[in-house]
Parts: structure tokens; C-alpha cells; sequence
């Protein structure tokens, strides 16, 4: 119980901390953007709105840290971090299909999160993804990514 | 006038009201899913209206808003989960009368109260925003920065999240806003070298992630939830004793939705929590709340429906969303290449009013489809979840894919959706992010111009008295809150706590 306490405690502090982080970095990054003659730059130079609204991003996580610390409004289930591992997966699988990663994450979460039922499993897996395929295909004629099933069809 | 009969001629086209219908059933099954609510169906369904005309594609979008608001009702009243959170507070009413058998009454109650909320809106849109759109012809870049930056200070007072993390998500929207090259200079910003960031990050694969993909991250955690229907025999139009005991509750809540619908960010969630609460106040038997007082279904779903016109009005006159669906909008009338604006309603007249009109013609008919269709919508509040969000998985990551045929969004909407999920997780509202990335470009863009019109003396903004009233109202919106719980009285204070 103590532990997992501490943990909590570290992924709240985190939380703010990274957000400082993510605008230090921009904020160093802006320094590098072009910087404008005077008659070009229209009002502003290029870096002037960025390094405002990173500035003001970390005086308001301060600020948070120190009037309204992040608290843990939604708690993560057994299946979440296996649902985004599965996310991973498809991306994985999209370099080699897009229509295929999308039957197989489908029919594969639908899986993992519980479904056992045949029938279910195979209208999520794949008469789902075919529906889908042919009405981007013919009814707005928006074409898949070229892979190895989809190709099958495209010729 | 030519606008709005050319509107309404707009509308006597077969296929636009077949489309209409086809959304709007489509929204009532959206509102009617739980963890599906009208923002998520706009985003989802936002790509496949890039292939038709502005017309019916923002039609059908703001039919899916209107639809979607009510069927959220249906869940709360027969399930106890609202479908959408605009819903919540009619479960608290909602379902205990269903569970003493008056779940037709109930569901009665919320349709008619909901078409006349949704109509009284609509009516208050045609009448106020072609009248705000004209009062902002006289704004100039100040006033417009001054007005926009006003639209993101509303961020701080949204239903969920606190204030101030409302405004970190929203000025991070803002930052994400930037990536790309910048419109004023063509300097490239936080491009990486990337061509597909030349352009900057898609509205359309972020909202898809932010509000589809992470619900499916957060629906990861509820699968032990156990859902039970209470039966549903037919629903019931409300008696003339009904009708006596809620009218003025109907209208008051109509009035006080459009008004929240109105001011930018605050949506339908906000306007039903008031709408009830100001139901309670005034009702003669406030004790009954709680317990399945119809009056509470009255007051929740008449304020609802009305903030969806409300909403409208800044997003069509001001180009400033009213709520986070009115959001999606906005993107869909920018991907079409329309601008809001004082210019919508003189040269786009007719595209304005035609949406006003098929607004109008939504709410009427989910009162048909609520009355006659209500059994047959109850029946999918039940679809298991493990079922249900695969498919709105696929839907996501092709929605993502279509509007630029390009892996990269489906990436970018893979990533807004770990985000939005991570952001949930601690306490942040994904729909400041969303807002933030929609209005940055355009405060931007507005600073600049102000700085090249007053001589890049910054602080003559507060000399312009328009600029200096929208500058006082994002004080009010940001620390108003602040400064009230500090001045009340110590007693006043106490009671809260």
C-alpha cells in the first residue's frame, strides 16, 4: 500500500513536470525560428506568440503545482494498458495492411475485452472492416493505403 | 430575407432531407450509446461529409448535434447512464420515475421538452446571430484579438476540469496550433523538417482522437459495468396536468440554455446542470427532486436541446465555438473552405440559413423518431461495449486517414487519443485542447494585425473601449470565480464547505 502511495505521489508530481518540460523544450526550440526584418515581420517576429504561450503554459503549471495539484480523476483498468499495447501492435501491423491491422485489432480487443461469442467476433473482425472498406471505396471513393490484402482488390 | 427563403428552398431538396433524416436517426443512435455523445459522433462522422456540399455536410453535422443531445436522454431514463453527459442530470429524475413504471411518461416528457428547448433556439439563432454578425463588422484585428482571447478565457469556467488546468489545456491547443508554417511570415515552426507539418496538425485527426480514441481508452477500465434496462412499453406524450406543471420551467430552462449556449465554450452540459438546478428553485415541491420529479426531466432537457442553437451563434457569426461539438463544426466549415463571420450572413446568406433551417427541421423530427422510435432506440443501449468500440475504432482510424488519404493523420489521431485519455486520467477536459486548436491560428493572426495597425504600441489595445470590455470580461471569466469565493462572507463560505 505504501509503495503503490509513493508511486501515485511520483506520477502526479510527473505530470506537471513533464508539461514544464514539453514547454522548456518548444520555448528553446522557438529560440532557433527565423527572425524577421522589420518591414516583413507583420506585427509580430515568428517566435514573439510561441515563447508567450510557452511562458505562459509553465507560470500556470507553477501556479497548479502549487494551488491545484493533479489528482487521479480516471482510474486506469486491468485492460487499458493492454488496450494501448494492442494500439502498438496495430501500427505495427498497418506497414503491412491497413485493412488488415484494423480486422485484427478489431476482432483482437473485442477479445480481449471479453467477447467469446463467435458470431460477434466475426462482425467485428470482419464484416465491419469490409463494410467500411467498400463504402470509402465506392461511396466516397477514398482508397485505402496499397498492402498486402488490399492489393488483392486494387490489382 | 432573399438569405433566408433561398435557405429554406435550400432545404426542399429530396436528397438533403433524406440525408437529414439518415443523420438524425444516426444521432439518436449515437446519443442513445453510452460513452458515444454528440462531440464524438461529429468528429467520427465529420470525414464523410468532405465528398458533399457545404450544405448538407454541415447539415448533417448540426442534425447529429441536435438528435444526439436528446438521445442521451433515453439511456439516463432507462439505463441510469446518461449517453451524453449534457444527460446527467436527467437520470436523477429520469430514472427513478422509470423504475415506478413511468418510463414512457418519462421519455415523453423529454422529447416534447427537448424540441421545444431545441426549436426556441433555434429561433433565438436566426433572430441574434445575423444581429451579432453585424454589430462585429465594426471589429477590427484588436477587437477580434480582444474577442478571441475572451473565447479562450470561457475555457476556465467548462463543465469538467478545473479552472486552471481548463486553461493550460487550452493554451497548449494553442501552442499545437502553431506547428506549421506561419501564415504571416512563412517561417517554418516545429516543423522537424517534416512535410507533412508544413501544414500544421489537422483539426479534424485530433478531435478524432481526442474525443473517440481516448473514450475507447476510457471505456478500457469500465468493461465490469453492469448495464439493466428497464422495460420500455410506449412512450407517452405528457398530460395537460404535466403540461401545467412544467411550462414555465420549460421556457425558463429554453431561455437560460440559449443564454449558456451563447457564450463561448459552455455548452449543453453546463446549461442542464443550471436548467435543473433553477428547476428546483423555483418548483413547489422541491422535496420531489431526486425522487422523479418530471419537472427535473423538463428543466435538464429543455436546456440542453436550447443550448444547441445558442451554441451556434458565436460559431456562425463570430467564428468562436460555443460548446466543444460547436467546435467540431467550426473545423468542418473551415475543411470546407467557409469563413464565420460577418460575412456569412451577406455573401454565404443562403448557406447560413439553410443550416438554421435544417436545425429547425432536426428538432421536429426527433420529436417523431422520439415518440414513435423511443422502443426501438432503447433496445441499443444495451450493445456490449466490446462490440461496440472496435467499430468505433475502425471508424476513428479511417475517419483519420480520409480527409488527407495520409498515414500521418491516422498517427496524429492515434497520439491526440493516448493524450486525451492521459489527460482525463489527471484531471484535465480534452476540450480546451480542442478549442485551443482551433482559435490559436486565428489570435495569432489577430495580434499580429493589431500590432501592424497600432504601430506595435501593444498596450493602445486598452484604449479602444470594445477591446478593453472584452479584456475586462476575460479578467471576469478568469478570476471572477476567484475574487467572488474571496469576497463572500465567512458564513456563506462555510455552508459551502
Amino acid at each position: 500500500m505504501t509503495t503503490q502511495t509513493s508511486r501515485q505521489r511520483w506520477e502526479l508530481l510527473l505530470v506537471p513536470l513533464v508539461i514544464i518540460a514539453f514547454c522548456a523544450a518548444a520555448y528553446w526550440l522557438t529560440l532557433s525560428f527565423d527572425r524577421m526584418p522589420p518591414i516583413l515581420k507583420r506585427g509580430i517576429q515568428p517566435a514573439d506568440f510561441p515563447q508567450l504561450v510557452c511562458a505562459t503554459i509553465i507560470i500556470l503549471t507553477l501556479f497548479m503545482m502549487w494551488r491545484d495539484p493533479v489528482r487521479i480523476a480516471e482510474q486506469s483498468g486491468s485492460k487499458t494498458v493492454g488496450t494501448m499495447v494492442l494500439m502498438v501492435v496495430f501500427a505495427g501491423l498497418t506497414t503491412i495492411d491497413l485493412f488488415l491491422a484494423l480486422a485484427v485489432f478489431a476482432a483482437v480487443l473485442a477479445f480481449y475485452w471479453g467477447e467469446r461469442r463467435v458470431g460477434f467476433l466475426v462482425l467485428v473482425g470482419l464484416i465491419v472492416p469490409v463494410l467500411v472498406f467498400f463504402l470509402f471505396d465506392r461511396v466516397f471513393e477514398i482508397r485505402f493505403p496499397r498492402g498486402l490484402l488490399t492489393n488483392l482488390w486494387y490489382g | 430575407m432573399d438569405g433566408i427563403l433561398n435557405g429554406l428552398l435550400a432545404l426542399g431538396d429530396p436528397q438533403l432531407l433524406i440525408l437529414l433524416l439518415m443523420a438524425t436517426l444516426g444521432g439518436v443512435v449515437i446519443g442513445a450509446l453510452p460513452g458515444l455523445n454528440a462531440t464524438t459522433g461529429a468528429a467520427l462522422l465529420l470525414p464523410f461529409t468532405l465528398t458533399m456540399e457545404p450544405i448538407p455536410a454541415i447539415a448533417v453535422l448540426t442534425a447529429i448535434y441536435c438528435s444526439a443531445t436528446f438521445a442521451g436522454a433515453i439511456t439516463a431514463i432507462l439505463i441510469n447512464t446518461p449517453g451524453t453527459s449534457a444527460s446527467a442530470t436527467t437520470c436523477l429524475d429520469g430514472y427513478p420515475m422509470a423504475m415506478r413504471g413511468e418510463a414512457g411518461r418519462a421519455l415523453g416528457m423529454a422529447v416534447v421538452s427537448s424540441t421545444i428547448g431545441g426549436v426556441l433556439s433555434v429561433l433565438c439563432l436566426m433572430l441574434a446571430a445575423p444581429l451579432l454578425a453585424r454589430a462585429a463588422y465594426h471589429f477590427s484585428p484588436p477587437e477580434y484579438f480582444a474577442l478571441t482571447l475572451f473565447g479562450l478565457s470561457m475555457l476556465a469556467t467548462i463543465g469538467d476540469g478545473s479552472p486552471v488546468r481548463n486553461i493550460i489545456a487550452g493554451a497548449l491547443g494553442v501552442l499545437l496550433a502553431l506547428v506549421g508554417v506561419d501564415n504571416l511570415t512563412t517561417v517554418e515552426r516545429f516543423t522537424f523538417g517534416s512535410h507533412e507539418l508544413y501544414d500544421g496538425i489537422g483539426f479534424v485527426p485530433v478531435m478524432i482522437g481526442l474525443f473517440g480514441i481516448s473514450e475507447l481508452l476510457v471505456q478500457s477500465s469500465a468493461l465490469d459495468q453492469i448495464r439493466e434496462r428497464i422495460k420500455l412499453n410506449a412512450v407517452k406524450l405528457p398530460s395537460r396536468e404535466d403540461y401545467k406543471k412544467v411550462w414555465k420551467t420549460i421556457l425558463r430552462s429554453s431561455g437560460i440554455g440559449v443564454f449558456i449556449g451563447i457564450l463561448p465554450a459552455e455548452g449543453a452540459t453546463v446549461a442542464s446542470m443550471i436548467g435543473y438546478n433553477e428547476a428546483r428553485r423555483w418548483s413547489k415541491t422541491p422535496e420531489q427532486f431526486g425522487k422523479g420529479a418530471i419537472e427535473g426531466i423538463a428543466g435538464s432537457e429543455a436546456a440542453n436541446n436550447a443550448a444547441t442553437g445558442g451554441a451556434m451563434v458565436p460559431t456562425l457569426a463570430l467564428g468562436i465555438p460555443g460548446s466543444a461539438t460547436a467546435a467540431v463544426i467550426l473545423a468542418g466549415l473551415m475543411v470546407h473552405g467557409l469563413r464565420p463571420g460577418p460575412a456569412m450572413f451577406t455573401e454565404q446568406a443562403e448557406f447560413a440559413y439553410a443550416i438554421f433551417w435544417s436545425m429547425l427541421f432536426v428538432n421536429l423530427l426527433f420529436l417523431a423518431i422520439g415518440l414513435y422510435g423511443a422502443r426501438l432506440f432503447a433496445r441499443i443501449t444495451l450493445v456490449p461495449t466490446q462490440i461496440l468500440w472496435p467499430c468505433v475504432f475502425i471508424f476513428s482510424v479511417v475517419g483519420a486517414y480520409a480527409l488527407e488519404q495520409s498515414m500521418f493523420d491516422v498517427w496524429v489521431a492515434l497520439i491526440s487519443g493516448v493524450l486525451g485519455y492521459l489527460m482525463r486520467r489527471y484531471g484535465f477536459s480534452v476540450v480546451p485542447l480542442a478549442i485551443g486548436l482551433i482559435l490559436g491560428g486565428m489570435l495569432e493572426q489577430r495580434l499580429g494585425q493589431s500590432m501592424v495597425m497600432l504601430d506595435e504600441k501593444w498596450w493602445l489595445l486598452v484604449t479602444r473601449p470594445l477591446t478593453l470590455f472584452f479584456f475586462v470580461l476575460t479578467a471576469l471569466a478568469l478570476f471572477g470565480p476567484t475574487v467572488w469565493r474571496i469576497m463572500r462572507p465567512e458564513s456563506a463560505r462555510q455552508s459551502d464547505q
